[in-house]
């Protein structure tokens, strides 16, 4: 109970200190309302005024293909580098490791502001932070399944004289590749939200046509790219669940 | 020709695992080595291919040259090239759950085939017609392209068997083999081993006595490191007890489980 | 003696993933070339970044402190929606059509991200700590709204029919029967969310919300990069702590949960 009393008078001095009010929503819902009025109805011309709209959405989507692509790509190759069955060379191994470590807790704001700093403000540097985004996310991830293996085929293999690179490609590589091919599909869900926000830093995209939108203040055209990037984020949801059932479930079966 | 010489390993605390074991074993032999549990069986066999390595002694094989190579001294190298011609059969199989049977049986030539060529292609169609012909040995011809994850016990490890023929290998060596499987599966896997010892010494760990007593032509027995007996396979009930100690009586039961199934 | 016959029936699977692949590329600009040539560019700069302008420390700590405010508010009231809608959106408790209607909602939260929902937050009430903790809030939803739902479709049906079955209403079934069942999962479930509420302060930050997310944008804006360096250190160790106390407080959550 103590706790809950903590984390309540918490929150108040937390209100205090930023000035919000959490009725404050409620108390000033005009501005909601006055908002809504001016986003509605949605100007879905957008798509078809200049072709910019429609690109943008083709950009998102081929930069989070790419930075999925890509990234997972290195992310494995990285994992196999990082893994203690896989690399017997512990000063290898440490270093992959502490990549790995640091790619995770860098701010995904710094990268993408680099990025647009060292090639330009692009599509292209949103799609490198992804890639680096990727390998952050997914580079433990795929160390820890590597270890995790199955070890006794393994064993078998090595006794029949096989190298270690025969053992990766016929022991460690079937068990993990259903898992692993599932987790760069969910990769791709997620990095296409990430894709819509690094376009507001200058990634390019559709995220950045938001902001552009919404600068000018051309509100029925955000609501209008909302929703689309609704439809977009859903469609690809859904791609991507299927893909994975499909995969993971088949594992299953076979 | 397997030379075993004074083969020991001690642990830190002064405890001997392996103290002196020692024999030889021929082509036509099938041996079975019995012993209670931390005996050091399972211990010796795994010297024999190198995924042990004893503090002191050798294990003497004859390369194809017919010259005489210490699994226990040679390098990573020379180690591979030699155990292209050690087929092993374990306990638990051993075998890739996810790829197919006839995957599995291939994989036993790995050693022999190029690695490049194993790594991006893969196998060729000869190579998959003689693993074919190798379950075929087995009796596990139709299973050949159904996952190995879904086979029984009995299954796999006949599969495990193929895989070690497709080694054409000068030396078999089994660790506990039959200890997974039901009598009725551990009679059929037996009555297949048998068999290639007249091509090559077969050498295998066993916790069955009956099982050594009906198939094996020679018993080596070990007790705390050492060997105690070394002989025929048929051993009288003051022997088994040497052996063994208490666990006589679990021995005892499975001799009745099998002269069930025998009937 | 090497026949690719067996590689046949992966020829159309690749074609499409190359011409997928390429047409992506020429959208980007990204070939697979330029890829290590960008990547070595970021990273050359990122060594540029550095020493980090520690006079730039102190002026930074109370950015990062407004930063792990707007996340703690912003999971507390996120997870009280959440709690919310995860009873409306179970099974077990609800009418099948405001289960529906719910589950849609927590759907649909879950597909715009947390930047959407803030630059139209912005948009309505101008810059401030405000529209950050209300974005975050409503982030929460999708999470921790299916989460819980998930969680309250499995507990003991037992639990609730006993307290209908003294009579109990619906309210007091929820409180008595369904939330001591959930409570460890909700506590856990939003440690869990505060970390990545942590992570989307400091980049909300940058789009208005304030905090050290904020200084990080402006230090670029205004080319003072080894400032922004400085920025970077204490985010990785802001987000680095949270991680820590999170995986603490839950580890000793589950060792209580075990005790009881």
């Amino acid at each position: 109970m103590t706790v809950f009393s903590i984390v309540v008078v918490a929150v108040a001095l937390a209100c205090i200190y930023t000035n919000f009010n959490p009725l404050g929503i409620f108390m000033e819902f005009h501005y909601v309302r006055d908002l809504v009025g001016e986003m509605t109805p949605p100007n879905y011309h957008v798509l078809s005024d200049n072709s910019s709209t429609a690109m943008a959405i083709l950009q998102t989507l081929s930069l989070a293909f790419l930075g999925t692509l890509y990234g997972g790509v290195i992310a494995v190759v990285v994992a196999f580098l990082a893994a203690s069955n896989t690399m017997p060379f512990r000063a290898i191994r440490l270093t992959a490791r502490f990549v790995l470590s640091f790619l995770r807790v860098i701010p995904i704001l710094v990268v993408i502001l680099i990025f647009v700093i060292a090639v330009g403000p692009s599509t292209f540097a949103g799609m490198l932070t992804l890639v680096i985004v990727t390998v952050g996310n997914f580079g433990k991830l795929f160390t820890e399944m590597i270890e995790n293996v199955d070890n006794p085929p393994a064993e078998a293999i090595f006794s029949v004289g096989a190298s270690r690179m025969q053992v990766i490609r016929y022991s460690i590589i079937p068990q993990i590749l259903p898992t692993l091919i599932a987790n760069l599909l969910f990769a791709f869900d997620v990095n296409i939200r990430a894709a819509i926000g690094l376009g507001i830093f200058g990634g390019g995209g559709i995220g950045f046509q938001l902001q552009l939108a919404k600068s000018v203040l051309h509100y029925k055209d955000v609501t209008a790219i909302v929703s689309l990037i609704i439809i977009m984020v859903i469609v690809v949801e859904k791609i991507s669940d299927y893909l994975r059932r499909k995969i993971l479930g088949e594992g299953k079966l076979r | 020709m397997l030379e075993v010489k004074n083969l020991t390993k001690t642990l830190p605390n002064g405890r001997r695992l392996l103290d002196g074991i020692s024999f030889k074993v021929k082509k036509g032999e099938f041996v079975g080595i019995l012993g209670s549990s931390g005996a050091g069986k399972t211990l010796t066999l795994r010297c024999l291919n190198g995924l042990l390595k004893p503090d002191s002694g050798s294990v003497i094989i004859r390369d194809e040259h017919d010259r005489p190579l210490d699994i226990c001294k040679i390098n990573k190298r020379e180690l591979r090239r030699v155990r292209q011609k050690i087929g092993v059969i374990f306990q638990g199989y051993h075998l890739v759950k996810r790829l197919s049977a006839l995957e599995n049986v291939m994989i036993g030539k790995l050693g022999q085939i190029n690695t490049f060529r194993s790594l991006f292609y893969g196998f060729t169609d000869t190579e998959a017609e003689q693993a074919l012909k190798a379950l075929d040995k087995v009796k596990m011809s139709e299973l050949a392209g159904s996952m190995t994850g879904n086979l029984s016990g009995g299954e796999m490890q006949r599969v495990a068997i193929a895989r070690a023929i497709f080694q054409s290998p000068t030396l078999l060596l089994a660790d506990e083999p039959i200890s997974n499987l039901d009598p009725s599966n551990a009679k059929t896997i037996m009555k297949m081993i048998k068999p290639l010892s007249e091509h090559m010494p077969v050498i295998g760990v066993f916790h069955q006595p009956e099982m050594t007593a009906k198939y094996c032509s020679r018993v080596i027995a070990i007790k705390e490191g050492k060997i105690i007996y070394d002989g025929d396979p048929k051993l009288s009930n003051k022997r088994l007890e040497e052996i063994y100690g208490e666990e006589l009586e679990l021995i005892e039961q499975q001799e009745h489980l099998l002269a069930a199934i025998a009937k | 003696m090497y026949s690719f016959k067996r590689y046949r029936k992966f020829i159309l699977p690749l074609i499409i993933l190359l011409a997928v692949t390429e047409g992506a590329a020429i959208i980007c600009g990204a070939t697979f070339g330029k890829l290590f040539e960008g990547l070595y560019r970021g990273i050359a700069f990122f060594g540029n970044m550095y020493p980090p302008d520690w006079s730039a420390f102190s002026e930074m700590l109370e950015p990062a402190l407004q930063s792990i405010v707007i996340a703690f508010l912003g999971t507390v009231f996120g997870a009280l929606m959440s709690i919310v809608f995860a009873l409306l959106a179970a099974s077990n408790l609800s009418h099948p059509w405001v289960r529906a209607i719910t589950r849609f909602l927590i759907g649909l939260e879950r597909s715009i991200p947390e930047i959407v929902i803030l630059i139209l937050l912005v948009a309505a009430f101008g810059l401030g700590a405000m529209p950050g903790v209300v974005a975050l809030s409503l982030g929460c939803i999708g999470m921790l709204g299916k989460l819980l739902a998930d969680i309250i479709e499995e507990i003991d049906p037992l639990m609730i029919e006993s307290i209908e079955s003294v009579g109990g209403n619906k309210l007091q079934v929820i409180v008595f029967g369904v939330l001591p069942q959930i409570i460890p999962n909700i506590i856990s479930y939003t440690l869990f969310r505060f970390e990545i509420n942590i992570r989307l302060s400091v980049l909300l930050g940058a789009v208005g919300a304030g905090g050290v997310g904020y200084e990080l944008d402006y230090s670029f804006g205004m080319l003072q990069y080894h400032r922004a360096f400085t920025a970077m250190i204490i985010i990785i160790a802001m987000v680095f702590a949270t991680e820590q106390l999170s995986y603490y407080l839950r580890k000793k959550l589950k060792m209580e949960g075990a005790l009881k």
